[in-house]
């Protein structure tokens, strides 16, 4: 193997696939890149079993060939080199790849391609097309609600559902759920649905940074793997197996009252008092006062904790329906708050134990449920 | 049999609480005079004074080189706020297995409201054995007054002292009060009583014979409140300020009930009711009580706690009716019957999936 490339395009190529290398792993060869030829291009690929994310990066290639190289070193040194071109030769003895760029020279050891995990291919599948903008709002609305303990594997996924002209995600750990809808850009072939891990879409929202060309997505018909096609990247992820709780079914269909508030007073208030919150069990509690005659209605955000003292917020809101009241852990409150558009949000309660639901205000594209912390008032 | 306007209230007083604490854990200090309070080389000031203490004239806020100069042998210790605590809390909780309407003071005192629990013929029954319970379970000696308002009980606690019990009977409040001291009514300290003293009022009776309108002149809005007091007059409810442990609802009923659809009726609607504020407050709880009492005054208490906390009404009734039926006897009559809920949990983030 014998090629050369421009130094920036190849410390491109390592920092988008080191996001799959594995960290913490029993298996050593996945602490590395796998290098190889490919046409004109310099395939690079590195996977942690769960994940796998291939790039290509424009080469001159005089001799084919493949290996892998341990993917901190090689990245690390590469950061380290001038933007000039690079040269790289496979040595076969010691095994390993001689890389030489202006007046710098290295080595270093590799291990036989053969060894590397194989990156699944995935032939055929229900595919879908989503603008990659619309994906990326649609990851960071639902990601953060998964569940990282692996106590119910289900939950550490997203849930992904295609159906007609529409896509569907839902993530939920045991206290709330976020769910996501938005279009398709073609009609869905046939109806699809899978549990994605959240990992697998946290690094894809981060691709999709600078994406502009439509993503595909494929689902394999066994439903145990997913494809991501980006442009230059392709991303395979295993799938969760299991059944993700009908979440439908958690989602309120009506409130006893709704409170409608701008969103960046109402995250000021509970930032406000998430810091109090700190100090005293992270509850926030929320009392939704409706307006008298010619007075406007309100929303009181209060915490408070014994040993550090209390706080007090208070913002307009547009209320229907009764006085209420509702505590809420504040992390879970900022959380959504802080993944929001501005605008106006609504938040709707029934009684202080049933579920509180924040949305936006004039789009039905987001519903986001949080369970109420019990507390006596 | 108590009526609605029947209200009798009760101030429990602990002897000498901090020095008798130390006593009680120091055998070594028994009978010996003993204040709690700190050093006399750092200006401390007595905190509290055994009543050995007391013979020899020292007083609580008395400054400490006071103290050893009134009694040489006199022995001091540091405070021990902690173990204060401890007990003052587990002398509340006995107030609280006598009535919810225990309204604290400070550690060592505070207000129950008895109303509910008795007739006036019962009082004194109720009042000893609180007395025995408290000494029982902690070693330490309850002074207890009582009367039909909280003026007058703890009035009556304060006359009692030590070791007391002075239940004043419901109508005998002027009488009572009459020949005391001004001084002894809460809200007449010394410059207060001075005042008064000045205009030749010296007995609480002498204040409750007064002009109001030169109260009013002389004391401002508080003028009146005085004047009432003295008569005995308090309106003050006794409040708790716990946190809420249960929530609870009964119902004396117009005339003895034994049969069986009829006390199952009335428990489903106090359930209803009971629910109803547990999902006012937000609370939820684990284990549903129900009160009865007998025609006899004989009163049972019996709970089931459920596998999960509820506030629900189509829980607690169910359970509340299967506790009542296996009480029912044929010649049983009841005169209350209750309904409660209690085993609150603290502040707890409610699941998503509840099934899982």
């Amino acid at each position: 193997m014998r090629l050369s490339c421009l130094q920036e395009n190849l410390s491109r190529g390592l920092a988008l696939v080191s996001r799959a290398v594995a960290t913490r792993t029993t298996l050593p060869i996945t602490h590395h890149v796998l290098m190889e030829t490919d046409q004109s291009r310099l395939k690079l690929s590195a996977t942690n079993l769960e994940l796998a994310i291939t790039t290509w990066v424009g080469a001159k290639v005089e001799q084919e060939g493949a290996l892998t190289i341990p993917a901190r070193l090689l990245t690390d040194f590469i950061n380290s080199l001038p933007s000039e071109q690079v040269n790289m030769e496979l040595t076969p003895r010691p095994l390993g790849i001689r890389f030489q760029c202006a007046r710098f020279e290295a080595h270093i050891n590799g291990t036989d391609a053969q060894e590397f995990p194989p990156i699944p291919t995935v032939e055929e599948g229900v595919t879908a097309r989503i603008d990659p903008q619309v994906l990326r709002t649609a990851i960071s609305r639902v990601v953060f609600a998964a569940a990282t303990e692996e106590t119910r594997p289900v939950l550490t996924g997203i849930k992904l559902e295609i159906s007609g002209q529409q896509f569907t995600l839902a993530g939920a750990d045991g206290f709330r759920l976020a769910v996501y809808k938005g279009p398709l850009l073609d009609l869905a072939p046939e109806d699809a649905e899978a549990i994605v891990p959240a990992r697998t879409l946290s690094e894809l929202q981060r691709l999709l940074v600078d994406q502009d060309e439509p993503v595909e997505l494929v689902i394999t018909p066994s439903k145990s793997q997913i494809l991501v096609h980006l442009k230059g990247v392709e991303i395979v992820s295993q799938l969760i197996q299991g059944t993700f709780p009908n979440y439908a079914q958690l989602i309120p269909q009506s409130s006893g009252t709704r409170a409608v508030v701008d969103l960046q007073e109402f995250s000021r208030a509970a930032r406000a008092a998430s810091i109090f919150a700190r100090d005293g069990g992270g509850i926030v509690r929320l009392q939704i006062i409706p307006g008298g005659d010619g007075t406007s209605g309100k929303m009181v955000i209060t915490s408070s904790a014994e040993e550090t003292g209390d706080n007090l917020g208070e913002i307009d809101a547009k209320i229907d329906g009764d006085e209420a009241k509702i505590a809420f852990s504040s992390r879970y409150l900022t959380d959504v708050l802080s993944i929001m558009e501005r605008g106006e949000v609504a938040l709707e309660t029934t009684t202080p134990s049933s579920p509180g639901v924040v949305k936006p205000v004039g789009n039905e594209d987001y519903v986001h449920v949080i369970m109420p912390m019990f507390v006596q008032w | 049999m108590p009526s609605h306007n029947w209200r009798y209230i009760l101030h429990a007083d602990l002897d000498a609480f901090y020095a008798s604490v130390e006593q009680l854990d120091n055998p070594q200090y028994r009978g010996r005079p003993l204040v709690v309070g700190g050093h006399p080389e750092q200006r401390g000031v007595v905190a509290a004074a055994s009543y050995e203490a007391r013979k020899y004239g020292v007083r609580s806020a008395m400054p400490m080189r006071t103290a050893l100069r009134l009694c040489p042998e006199l022995v001091r210790v540091s405070p021990r706020f902690d173990r204060y605590h401890e007990l003052s809390r587990l002398i509340m909780d006995i107030f609280l297995e006598l009535t919810p309407l225990v309204e604290p003071l400070s550690f060592d005192e505070a207000y129950l409201d008895i109303s509910t629990e008795a007739p006036w013929e019962k009082v004194a029954k109720i009042a000893i054995d609180l007395k025995a319970r408290v000494k029982d379970k902690t070693g330490l000696v309850v002074s207890i007054g009582g009367g039909s308002s909280k003026t007058v009980a703890k009035v009556s606690s304060q006359l009692s002292k030590p070791d007391g019990l002075l239940l004043v009977k419901p109508g005998d409040e002027q009488a009572f009060l009459a020949p005391l001291e001004v001084g002894i009514l809460s809200g007449v300290g010394p410059k207060t009583a001075e005042v008064l003293q000045g205009h030749q009022i010296r007995t609480v009776g002498d204040l409750s014979a007064c002009n109001p309108v030169w109260l009013q002149q002389t004391f401002g809005k508080r003028g009146p409140e005085l004047k009432e007091r003295a008569m005995g007059i308090d309106h003050g409810n006794v409040t708790p300020h716990r946190e809420t442990k249960s929530i609870s609802a009964e119902e004396t009923m117009p005339q003895d009930v034994g049969e069986e659809a009829d006390l199952v009726r009335r428990v489903e609607q106090l359930a209803i009711g009971v629910a109803s504020r547990l999902q006012k407050s937000g609370l939820a709880g684990k284990t549903v009580t129900i009160k009865l009492r007998l025609a006899d005054f004989t009163t049972l208490t019996r709970q089931k706690t459920l596998p999960a906390p509820t506030s629900d009404a189509n829980v607690i009734a169910p359970v509340a009716s299967d506790l009542l039926r296996r009480e029912l006897l044929p010649q049983r009559r009841f005169r209350l019957v209750g309904v409660g809920v209690s085993g609150f949990q603290g502040p707890k983030q409610l699941p998503l999936f509840p099934q899982l």
